[in-house]
């Protein structure tokens, strides 16, 4: 049936958790584009069909007519559900920046496409430069904190030599335990590295 | 009109509706029961309602009511509405029914959907509460997908509501990143 592969793009994100990535699938990608194309050869081998025999394409109304119109809206919902997955594909990689950071994990940059990685790498850019312009990191936490340092434990290597913002280099082992600036533990805690200790 | 991303209001315009042809039509492929690439007048098609609904605006075929909403299924909602198994029958049962009545014409077709609604409704509320995770997983296959969401909603704003009460570290693992998994020793 015409669109059905559209659909089952469309279905892939429907099926994944909420503001999770499924990997990107080329594959039924480019066959739901192949699909187009073909509606494309056979839309327009009917209108050639309707000159031939010598009618008016624009007013005629005949069989040919109609199955130019059903080729015409198989190729606009084809469309529909290749935008949609690109488009909410390019919400959920948005959204990842403010939770995650501009620094992406290995397990999340497999899922992603060519074109995806460029868009985000530029993205996070233009962010980056706007909050440089008006000089306040709009990725920190929205509450104001009691208190501006806190205690942290490191739940995976994370590496020596980390420069902090008040420029001392640290030595994040794991489950070594630090005193850190909130705004300096923040992005580590939301990629899963750190963990915060309470009480 | 919804949002022209929506992935939802793209999965409820592909339900298959009933249809026949009132005129002819050459060079598709969609009727399975025809050996050459065109359609006769007369035929029955199963066909996606966003193909369905143009063909019958511009009256080259018309709808049926669909299964989901014959008479049956409404004595059966009428009956107990909590209990029927709306997602085998149509996954987004509401928004079709919605977008189906102005085609077949059906008159009744709001106030069914909204008695059906505010009926099980209720129970999505008091289940999303209460339901422990086991008993629960049962009763969710029941729901539409529009109930499902509503089911979630309730859910997470509960657990939303618990933490707040409790209280616990501001920061956490990112959700995006999925199950947390222990990092090996």
């Amino acid at each position: 049936m015409y669109g059905r592969k559209g659909c089952q793009l469309v279905k892939e994100i429907a099926s994944g958790e909420k503001e999770q990535l499924t990997p990107f699938n080329s594959d039924l990608f480019d066959q739901v584009i192949a699909e187009c194309s073909q509606h494309y050869v056979e839309l327009q081998a009917l209108i050639r069909n309707m000159q031939e025999k010598g009618l008016d394409v624009q007013t005629s109304k005949n069989e040919d007519h109609f199955g130019a119109l059903i080729h015409h809206l198989s190729l606009v919902r084809n469309k529909r559900c290749l935008t949609s997955y690109m488009y909410n594909r390019a919400e959920i990689l948005r959204n990842l920046i403010w939770k995650v950071g501009p620094v992406l994990p290995q397990e999340i940059l497999e899922k992603l496409s060519h074109f995806e990685k460029e868009y985000f790498k530029k993205h996070s850019a233009s962010l980056k430069s706007y909050m440089s312009r008006i000089d306040l990191d709009l990725a920190v936490d929205m509450v104001p904190p009691k208190d501006p340092y806190i205690q942290v434990r490191v739940l995976d290597d994370i590496g020596e030599g980390i420069v902090l913002s008040d420029e001392k280099s640290v030595n994040f082992a794991r489950h070594s335990m630090h005193l850190l600036k909130r705004t300096d533990a923040e992005q580590f805690i939301a990629r899963g590295l750190m963990e915060e200790l309470t009480g | 009109m919804a949002n022209y991303f929506d992935i939802d209001d793209i999965l409820a315009e592909e339900e298959l509706v009933s249809v026949v042809f009132q005129k002819a039509v050459n060079g598709v492929g969609i009727d399975p029961s025809s050996e050459t690439d065109s359609v006769e007048p007369g035929s029955k098609v199963e066909l996606p309602f966003w193909l369905a609904h143009e063909l019958h605006l511009r009256q080259i075929a018309t709808v049926k009511l669909p299964p989901s909403f014959n008479q049956k299924t409404r004595l059966e909602l009428g009956a107990d509405a909590a209990c029927v198994d709306l997602r085998s029958r149509c996954p987004y049962f509401y928004e079709f029914g919605c977008k189906i009545a102005p085609l077949v014409g059906d008159r009744d077709m709001g106030s069914f959907l909204l008695s059906a609604f505010k009926n099980r409704y209720q129970e999505v509320l008091a289940k999303a509460h209460t339901a422990a995770f086991a008993a629960a997983s049962k009763f969710l296959n029941l729901l539409t997908k529009e109930e499902t969401n509503l089911y979630e909603a309730a859910q997470s704003s509960m657990a939303a509501f618990k933490k707040w009460r409790i209280g616990g570290p501001r920061f956490q693992r990112a959700a995006v990143l999925g199950r947390k998994r222990k990092p090996t020793a």
